[in-house]
């Protein structure tokens, strides 16, 4: 049974101890970069509004880099407003922001919940995007500044299949051009959004998880880091190496078996 | 450590429960359906309630329900996005010349909503990205003349049943391998982020509920 196989193989290689020879983080560090250029750049006590709409599934992936950035926006004197559109995004926004408020980081976090309708509750949300149940001081600030996105610094989108970056991209640019917008998202995720990249319409992206890892790992370490340790390097590889056997089996086999009929 | 859950009884209980169910759901790699299917629906049953208190507690009571009760003169476009949602919801017993138009006016705005947002925020921006600008050297005009090849050979390898001479033949034959290429890449992308996903979850297992992890 190679699926049973294969968790047996990422077990073991889970449980071997790390080794400098096989690295994750991606040594081209352009992007991890570019996202800790930009956070550096904030002034003192910036706010920063965290779209918050990862998908269940593929949370796992980017949950080490999110939870980098979250520290790194933090650690720069950032204070944090995190909104939803997507029922998903919601649930995974609430659980981290439960986490941060047990970490000690809930006076610098400000919870502006759900807002439906997915890309209309995006545009609305340009005009006014805390709720009137919203309290805490850093919600207070977003009032003193009008209320709407125009009051953030920065937005930090973390993206899943149901809303990306793009959404961001695509309806809050157009109507706030001052926008400065910045991408974690998953792996599969990279095709759709790199383009916005190098136009600069996204300012920064990490979107692999090598420049993930590269970033989580460039970010310092604290108290929480015990929370977000990135995806091991080792069980990835003996997963690609293996799933590489299997694909180059199952192409061998086909090949095998197309011969005899090209040769009649 | 994945940070969910607290040291305490409540999160050594909430563990388990994550444990149970994810070899629950690995047990269809050995075959077994039963179970796998009865997580399934617990999943849809579990998202089905969330999406339902979501609705109600974030949608339906702050932005519908206290403003009519409260303050209806200061809300009057809630009145027609009711009827709205009623003719919606009636949908199966009203007669359809009533149901239609409101459902082409629904599907025409959410049309034109993205497909304006797609124009203004990709189409024309990344247009101009790819304008070939000779003010950034040699590599970027070498860049812009590739992907204006690759975008001009995978185009033309759409172009089925109209009539073709042999060199836009084999141009779109060259497209057809560019974009199983592209496609393949993307593939790659894919495998890679659910093997992380995968390694994710043993880690879980092994650190998280064994605590052979540090």
């Amino acid at each position: 049974m190679p699926s049973l196989g294969l968790l047996l193989v990422l077990a073991l290689a889970s449980l071997l101890p790390a080794s400098d020879a096989v690295q994750l983080a991606n040594p081209d560090a352009t992007r991890s970069d570019e996202l800790r250029g930009v956070v550096a750049g904030l002034p003192p006590n910036a706010l920063v509004l965290v779209g918050f709409d990862p998908d269940l599934g593929t949370y796992g992936e980017i949950r080490a880099t999110v939870r980098a950035a979250l520290d790194d926006l933090i650690a720069h004197g950032a204070r944090l407003a995190f909104v939803s559109f997507t029922p998903e995004g919601r649930a995974l926004a609430a659980a981290e922001l439960d986490r941060m408020r047990r970490a000690g980081q809930g006076a610098l976090i400000a919870d502006l919940g759900f807002v439906a309708g997915s890309e209309a509750g995006l545009v609305r949300s340009v005009a006014d995007v805390v709720p009137a149940d919203a309290v805490g001081a850093v919600a207070d600030s977003i009032r003193a500044r009008g209320g709407a996105m125009g009051a953030f610094t920065l937005v930090l989108v973390v993206s899943g299949g149901d809303l990306s970056a793009r959404s961001w991209i695509e309806q809050v640019r157009p109507r706030l051009p001052s926008i400065s917008l910045v991408a974690i998202a998953p792996t599969f995720l990279e095709p759709e959004l790199a383009p916005y990249l190098r136009s600069g319409q996204l300012h920064a992206l990490l979107a692999t998880l090598r420049d993930g890892v590269a970033y989580a790992n460039a970010v310092p370490v604290d108290q929480s880091a015990v929370t977000r340790r990135p995806i091991s390097a080792l069980p990835m590889l003996a997963g690609m190496l293996l799933a590489l056997t299997l694909m180059g089996g199952s192409a061998l086999r086909r090949l095998a078996r197309g011969a005899p009929r090209g040769a009649g | 450590m994945n940070g969910f859950f607290t040291p305490d009884l409540v999160g050594g209980l909430g563990t388990w429960v994550a444990v149970l169910l994810t070899v629950g759901v690995w047990s269809y790699a050995v075959g077994e359906r039963t179970i796998f299917r009865l997580l399934q629906l617990l999943l849809a049953g579990l998202a089905t309630g969330y999406l339902a208190l979501l609705a109600i507690h974030d949608v339906l009571l702050p932005r519908l329900l206290v403003p009519l009760v409260t303050d209806a003169p200061n809300h009057p476009l809630l009145f027609p996005a009711v009827a709205l949602v009623a003719v919606m919801a009636g949908a199966a017993w009203l007669p359809r010349r009533v149901v239609a138009p409101v459902a082409a006016l629904l599907v025409a705005g959410v049309a034109a909503f993205a497909l304006g947002g797609a124009i203004v925020g990709t189409l024309l921006p990344q247009m101009a990205a790819a304008l070939i600008d000779p003010a950034t050297g040699g590599s970027g005009v070498i860049d812009g003349f590739v992907a204006l090849a690759i975008t001009i050979l995978v185009l033309l390898a759409f172009l089925h049943g109209s009539p073709r001479g042999r060199f836009v033949q084999r141009g779109a034959g060259i497209g057809r391998w560019l974009l199983i290429g592209g496609i393949g890449a993307w593939f790659g992308f894919l495998l890679v982020s659910r093997l992380s996903l995968l390694v994710d979850r043993v880690a879980f297992l092994l650190g998280d509920w064994l605590g052979l992890l540090r």
